[in-house]
């Protein structure tokens, strides 16, 4: 129940919440009946630019480091050629629909090529979807690094038009430079504020827009110093959010605000510049070079870049259909204007209409084509609602709260890591001691002291787990290791043969590549003489892995064998009915 | 292979007295060191390896802490009972009493992998693992251990 309201509430908010506030710019603007004169291209592009710095840092923020380790090589190739290949392919038809020359085609293209960091995080996390960790991480990555490569390549191609001759090797070095630059400062501006954040010993409440402004400080600095300001907010962003920091939850929240805003804002403002009328004429050749974007250029450049690395048919074509625009594109168009090249209007209205098919046709069928190609997890997988809170002094403990569950690990058998520590607990409004509280019933809340970087691994203390099964030790294997160890570090200990190329994969990768959906608690992968059997899942992820050994003698791997490929059978089965 | 094959009735400790983990693979490192003439400090390390990929409790009490050590000749194991429970990060939270160590050399491969899943099965079997609780001494452990296989299952 819960679940269909949220997503009943996300499609309702998702996407087309970003377009109301554009059709109330419209409104304001000199064509609706608000009649707001508003030209000001400049106003725009710099308030453009801040609220970008601020969706990328807060994008930075949220991508855990252990995630984007294992997809950081896609992600990348998919941000710099692949949004080379999206331009280039879509220019040829920009030339012929809206009757431009090469570069200024090329120019149009360009324009219209990156993906949305903001619409990206913004929609998949807004409907409640939760992705298969290394197609969202891939897509959040891709669309974080994608926009300083597009609004170098729009102003290369916008000086290009404007000056005239450049040679290759130039632009080759400037991108070369913007990129080291924007690398560094966002590297070390992004050390100097977690160092900042520990240290100084700041109000109550000041943490989060001390950040903030720090983020912009070193956008600020990148971009003078002629680097990319985006990626190194965006890297600066990824530092701060994998460290331990303090006031890291209030951080974060104020962000989110802040991102919500930064959104609005650039929404409201493009509505006003925009012209209903000017852009009706242009419409149809616009929505042409839309289709043309999504259905060809993106999906044809997704499958090229993606060729050499191992995603599934399904996934590609996910990550292709995910292509969605957003606000960057319509201010990476404000570029041409600010400049005053002669159809600059015209890269304006392609990128308003392309933005809008976009989140309109994408944003809307993004959660139904996520189910539909399988890289969607089942919900079921959120774990029980936890409550952080810093604990101002130190870093290694943070307070975490959980309502006890009547079915939850916790209650029935009483069992805790020995690495947290109940501390209090609430019952009716009261506030008691875990030694006053004893026994704990359902309905209470517990708040535990606990490492941050463990906390989620209590979730599972405090799901309401199914009725006990009873299962088989023998079926869940006889060892258990994290899902974080390399196959490397299996072969070394327990001297089965691997593929060497393999060796640094870890095993909750290994589960990713064999599975061909998402893990279930259960799912089994045999690496040569053992099984791995998924013992626990996080995050879509496999935390804990099983090792069940071979049995003895030779009354046993048949069976193993038999079993593996009538399950390989029954995926097969599943994946063609599934289609 | 049963289990006495791997274990001497020397290599059994009938009440080890440890407070930690760390204290307990201390101990097992010294007494397989004293049996096996092996290096104690790189038992030592092998077994803290191993530990740090996941614990090597395997749930109702019972550890199996394992690893390879080059220069060993054959299979070794050594079994302890604790006097008292210590925490082991089992998954199922349970302390842990029961603890057996097998080092294998280098180029054991199945074997020590039979090894290990013979071990982890026998002490996974409640009974085996109540008659090794209720055990005084080193004699009547090694005759538990000695028991053949339940062949029932």
């Amino acid at each position: 129940m819960a679940g269909i309201m949220s997503s009943l509430l996300a499609l309702r908010f998702g996407a087309p919440l970003l377009l109301v506030f554009l059709v109330v710019g419209m409104i304001a603007g000199d064509s609706g009946p608000g009649g707001l004169q508003f030209n000001d291209v400049g106003t725009t592009y710099l308030v453009g630019s801040v609220a970008l710095a601020l969706i990328l840092f807060d994008g930075g923020l949220r991508t855990r480091f252990q995630t984007i380790r294992t997809v950081l090589a896609p992600s990348i190739v998919l941000a710099t050629l692949g949004v080379l290949l999206t331009a280039l392919i879509t220019a040829p038809v920009a030339k012929y629909a809206l009757d431009l020359n090469w570069t200024e085609a090329l120019l149009a293209g360009a324009v219209v090529a990156s993906t949305d960091a903001a619409a990206v995080f913004l929609l998949v996390h807004a409907q409640g979807l939760r992705l298969r960790p290394r197609v969202g991480a891939t897509l959040e990555v891709e669309s974080g690094t994608n926009d300083p490569f597009a609004v170098f390549l729009t102003l290369m191609l916008v000086e290009l038009i404007s000056i005239g001759e450049s040679s290759a090797l130039h632009v080759g070095l400037e991108f070369l430079r913007q990129a080291i630059l924007g690398a560094i400062i966002g590297f070390v501006g992004g050390r100097l504020v977690v160092l900042a954040l520990n240290r100084v010993a700041l109000p109550q409440g000041l943490h989060a827009p001390f950040v903030a402004t720090a983020a912009l400080v070193i956008f600020g600095t990148a971009q003078i110093s002629h680097g990319s300001g985006f990626l190194a907010v965006y890297l600066a962003g990824i530092i701060i959010g994998n460290r331990p920091t303090r006031a890291h939850n209030s951080v974060v929240a104020f962000l989110d605000a802040a991102t919500w805003l930064a959104q609005i804002v650039m929404f409201v403002l493009l509505g006003l510049l925009v012209s209903p009328q000017r852009l009706f004429d242009s419409m149809g050749p616009a929505l042409l070079v839309a289709l043309v974007l999504m259905l060809v250029a993106r999906p044809v450049a997704v499958f090229l870049c993606l060729a050499p690395f191992r995603f599934n048919w399904r996934e590609r074509l996910f990550i292709a259909w995910v292509g969605l625009r957003g606000a960057v594109a319509i201010f990476l168009a404000s570029i041409p204007m600010l400049v005053g090249l002669s159809k600059a209007y015209l890269y304006f209205d392609v990128a308003f209409v392309v933005v809008i098919t976009s989140l309109l046709l994408q944003g809307w069928t993004l959660a139904a084509a996520a189910r539909r190609l399988h890289v969607a997890l089942p919900r079921s997988d959120r774990g029980p609602r936890r409550v952080e809170l810093d604990l101002p002094g130190q870093l290694e403990q943070q307070l975490v709260g959980y309502a006890v569950r009547p079915k939850s690990l916790y209650l029935r058998r009483g069992l805790l890591p020995s690495w947290s520590k109940p501390t209090l607990v609430i019952r009716d409004e009261r506030i008691l001691s875990p030694a006053e509280a004893e026994p704990v019933a359902a309905g209470d809340y517990v708040y535990l002291l606990a490492p941050p970087e463990k906390a989620e691994a209590l979730d599972r203390f405090f799901v309401d787990m199914p009725p006990s099964s009873a299962p088989d030790p023998h079926l869940l294997g006889d060892f258990v290791v994290s899902g974080e160890i390399t196959l490397g570090d299996i072969a070394a200990i327990y001297g089965v043969s691997i593929d060497p190329a393999q060796s640094a994969l870890t095993l909750a990768d290994y589960f990713d590549l064999h599975l061909d959906r998402a893990p279930k608690e259960g799912a089994t992968v045999p690496l040569d003489s053992i099984v791995l059997v998924a013992r626990s899942i996080g995050g879509g992820r496999v935390n804990v892995v099983g090792l069940r050994l071979p049995e003895d003698e030779e009354d046993a791997p048949p069976p193993t064998r038999i079993a593996s490929f009538k399950s390989k059978l029954r995926e097969t089965w599943a994946s063609l009915i599934g289609i | 292979m049963t289990i006495t094959d791997l274990v001497a009735p020397e290599a059994i400790i009938p009440a080890l007295k440890v407070i930690s983990k760390k204290q307990a693979l201390q101990e097992l490192a010294a007494r397989a060191s004293a049996l096996t003439g092996q290096n104690e400090r790189s038992i030592f390390e092998v077994l803290l390896q191993r530990e740090k990929l996941g614990t090597t409790a395997v749930g109702y009490g019972v550890a199996i802490p394992h690893g390879k050590l080059p220069k060993l000749e054959k299979l070794f194991g050594l079994f302890a009972r604790l006097e008292r429970p210590i925490d082991f990060e089992a998954m199922d939270g349970q302390p842990v009493d029961l603890v057996f160590l097998l080092l294998a050399p280098e180029g054991a491969g199945a074997d020590h992998l039979k090894a290990l899943a013979r071990i982890a099965r026998l002490l996974r079997d409640q009974d085996v693992a109540k008659k090794l609780r209720a055990s005084r001494d080193a004699q009547a452990i090694y005759s538990v251990l000695a028991l053949p296989p339940a062949t029932a299952a």
